[in-house]
Parts: structure tokens; sequence; C-alpha cells
């Protein structure tokens, strides 16, 4: 399972440490860094990129709405607020919500819940479609027209990796035969059509 | 649910639509009213028996009576697959063509993507063709010359030289999936490129080739599930009659 990263971001220094042990229990996780005020939250944001970020809607003032979009929008985090005012739920918008007065257990399935979205996203997009380097490289062969053992000695390896390449690659793209992998190559410009024969 | 003689044919393709070419293929054409699969079959001279095992065996996958299915004539079996193969390569599989083409004539940007999806089917094309060829010219007439062999309960010159040349297990070998290009493309299409203007026309075409796929499933279950056993049995009884 992929780890998933967390950044905390809490003016007040109790709840921060303390939220950031809790959250440790979690098996998967990793705390980034925990920030205490807005600036310091962007630069973090934009350098680390987390996977989660917990703030509590006091850090951003007023703009909160200004900053959602392009900051946990665009860096495809999930948001979750935390408050000790009950009525965040109402005013925000978030993937979920943490009160000062919730327990552990609570706060950790809260957290939890949120973790295994993050890490299940990331598992699919493993898995599916984005070919690695070796794989898009592989596929231009196969395209090209070259057998198994042309491209094993071509590229260095044993006949046996480029199957399972071969295989992966079919996985990933759900197309089998060597024509339409010769389709999917140009579509994504790893070959020239003029050079197909 | 099994379709019967006594069930009226209006219902029975009601039922499924994709029977809608399987009856044509038979002769019978629709305006049917009131009347039984029975009546129906009985107009148009068509053996209801044989006409009973196909519809149930592309109704429903699981549905294999194996005694019945023996005692269909091998003539029929071969005279219906022949005119499936001629249906693929005269309408469905030329209408899909025709449609691609009229797609990339409507040409923009999107040509060299159309070009590539009908270079594309245009190979599945000639290789289905190559297929549908190959059991006509190698298969179905060493199919009738069993049937023949057992009938007559002895060899002839000529057909011995054809049973000879030939085992259907070397069938049950080659006949593997023409349908893997097919489910690509059709993969590609959805996944891979993005809609030229004309959606409806892309979209109909993508239709169509799922419509041709079921097809081509249908047909291949009545090759492996009914044809190959029967022959398989067939080919065992002449070699212990010699």
């Amino acid at each position: 399972m992929p780890r998933i990263s967390i950044l905390i971001a809490e003016s007040t220094c109790l709840i921060r440490k303390g939220l950031s042990s809790v959250i440790q229990k979690l098996g998967n996780v990793e705390i980034l860094q925990s920030v205490s005020n807005k600036a310091e939250l962007c630069d973090i944001v934009n350098r680390l990129k987390p996977d989660i970020l917990i703030a509590n809607p006091n850090m951003f003032d007023s703009d909160y709405e200004d900053l959602k979009k392009p900051f946990v929008a665009a860096n495809k985090m999930s948001l979750v607020l935390i408050s000790e005012d009950k009525s965040i739920e109402d005013t925000y918008n978030a993937d979920a919500f943490i009160h000062y007065k919730d327990n552990q257990s609570k706060i950790l399935e809260i957290i939890e819940e949120i973790v295994n979205q993050k890490a299940e996203k990331k598992r699919i997009n493993k898995s599916n479609e984005t070919l690695s380097s070796r794989e898009q490289n592989i596929l231009k062969h196969i395209a090209l027209g070259l057998t198994n053992k042309e491209i094993a000695d071509q590229l260095f390896i044993s006949i046996h990796t480029v199957v399972t390449h071969r295989k992966n690659i079919t996985q990933k793209l759900g197309i089998k035969s060597v024509s339409g992998l010769t389709v999917y190559a140009i579509l994504n410009n790893l070959i020239n059509m003029d050079e197909v024969k | 649910m099994h379709i019967k003689k006594s069930m009226k044919m209006a219902d029975v393709i009601q039922m499924n639509y994709m029977l809608i070419p399987v009856i044509h293929r038979f002769g019978i054409e629709l305006g049917f009213g009131d009347k039984t699969v029975d009546q129906v079959c009985e107009e148009n001279e068509v053996d209801l028996n044989f006409f009973l095992q196909l519809v149930n065996a592309y109704h429903d996958q699981d549905y294999f009576p194996k005694e019945e299915l023996q005692s269909i004539p091998v003539r029929e079996i071969i005279a219906y697959l022949k005119m499936t193969h001629a249906s693929y390569l005269n309408n469905t599989v030329t209408d899909i063509e025709q449609k691609i083409k009229s797609l990339e004539l409507e040409g923009n940007e999107d040509k060299k993507y159309i070009a590539l999806i009908r270079n594309f089917f245009e190979g599945y094309k000639s290789e289905l063709t190559e297929h549908i060829m190959r059991e006509e010219d190698v298969v179905f007439p060493y199919v009738l010359a069993v049937d023949e062999i057992i009938k007559s309960e002895q060899f002839t010159d000529k057909n011995k030289k054809v049973f000879e040349s030939f085992s259907i297990e070397e069938y049950e070998e080659e006949h593997d999936d023409v349908e893997e290009k097919l489910m690509d493309l059709r993969t590609i299409m959805i996944k891979y490129v993005a809609p030229p203007a004309n959606t409806n026309l892309y979209h109909s075409i993508i239709q169509d080739l799922f419509r041709l796929e079921e097809d081509l499933n249908y047909h291949s279950r009545i090759e492996d599930k009914v044809l190959i056993p029967k022959i398989i049995l067939m080919e065992k009884s002449i070699k212990n009659l010699f």
C-alpha cells in the first residue's frame, strides 16, 4: 500500500502536536510537517505536495474559498478541517471535519477513511494506463513489428523479461493484438505513422 | 426461459432482439402476427428441431441438450453456418466499414485517427475473411465427407482423400479468437480516441462493434459446442467402423 502524506496547518501549538501524535498511530501515513501560518502553508504545499491537508479554517481568514481552488483542487489534496467551532460543517466545504472535542478513536476513524480513499486512488492510478518508460519503449518496438527475440536482443534483456513486459502492457491498456498496440502507439505519439510497415 | 414450439414467434423476438438476424438467415421475415414458432417454421420449410435448438443455444449460453443437438443433421448445421458467414461478410462487416469510411470522408483534424481505425478494421476484416474461407474450403467439406462416410458406411476414393487430409482436432487448435482484434478496436475507440465531430456516427460504430462481437460469440458457440463435438464422435465411429 502506498504511503500517504499529511500536512497539518493549525495555529495552536498544542493542537498541532497533539493531532500529529494521534495520527502517527495510523500505520501507512507520513506527517510531513506542521505549520502555523498561511504563508508557510502555501510554500510547503507547493514544495511537498501532500496527499491530505488538515487545516483550521481560521488560518485562511476570509479568503477560504479563494484559496481552496488553486490550492486544494490543483494539488489534488483531500481537505480535512479542524476547529473547536462545530458550525464549520455548515460554513465550509471539505472532505471531512474534526472537532477539538472528538476523542482519539473518532479522529482516527475519520482520518483513516480519507487515507484509505487516497491510497485506493493511488493504487488505481498506478495499475491503470500509465506505462512506465521501459514499457513504453518495449511497446514502441512491438508496434514497429519486432518479435520478442528481436526486442530482447536490441534492449539486452531476456526474452522472458520481454514477455512479462508485454503481459503488463496488455493488462494496463486492455489491448491484446499487435495491430491494436500499434494503433495505441501511434495515437500516443510513441511512433510515427510512416514508421509502421 | 427456453423457447418452445408453441410460443408466438413475435414473443420470441421480443424476448431477445439478437435473434432477428438469426431468423433472417433462415429466410424467416418479420411480420408474423400471432403465428407460433411451429407454424412459422412450417411455412418457411425450416426444420423445427434444428431451429429450436439453435435459437435456444443463441438465447441461453448454458443451453446444451446434447441428445437433441446430436439429432440435427450435419448438412443443416453447415448450411446454416454458411449463411451466417455470408451475412457477416456481405452485411454486418461491410456496413461497419462503410460507416467508418463516411466518417473519414467528413474529414477534419481527426482524419488521421479515423484512418488508423479504418486500417485496423480492414486488417480485422481480412483476418475474418481468411478464417471464414478456411472453414468453407477445408473444414466444411471435411465435415460433409465424414457425414457421407458414416451414412454410406464406406469410403469412396474422393471422401477417403478428404477424410485423411484433415482432422477436427486440427481445427480446434486453429480455431483461435478472431474476436481479439474486434475487442481491441472497441477498447481503442472507447478509451484512447477523442471522438470526432460526428459523435452520432462514431457511437453507432461502437454499438455495431459490440453487436458484431456478440453475434460472433453466438456463432462460435454453435461451432464449438455443436459442430465440433458431433464431428469428434463421428470420427471415432469411423475409426471403429473400419
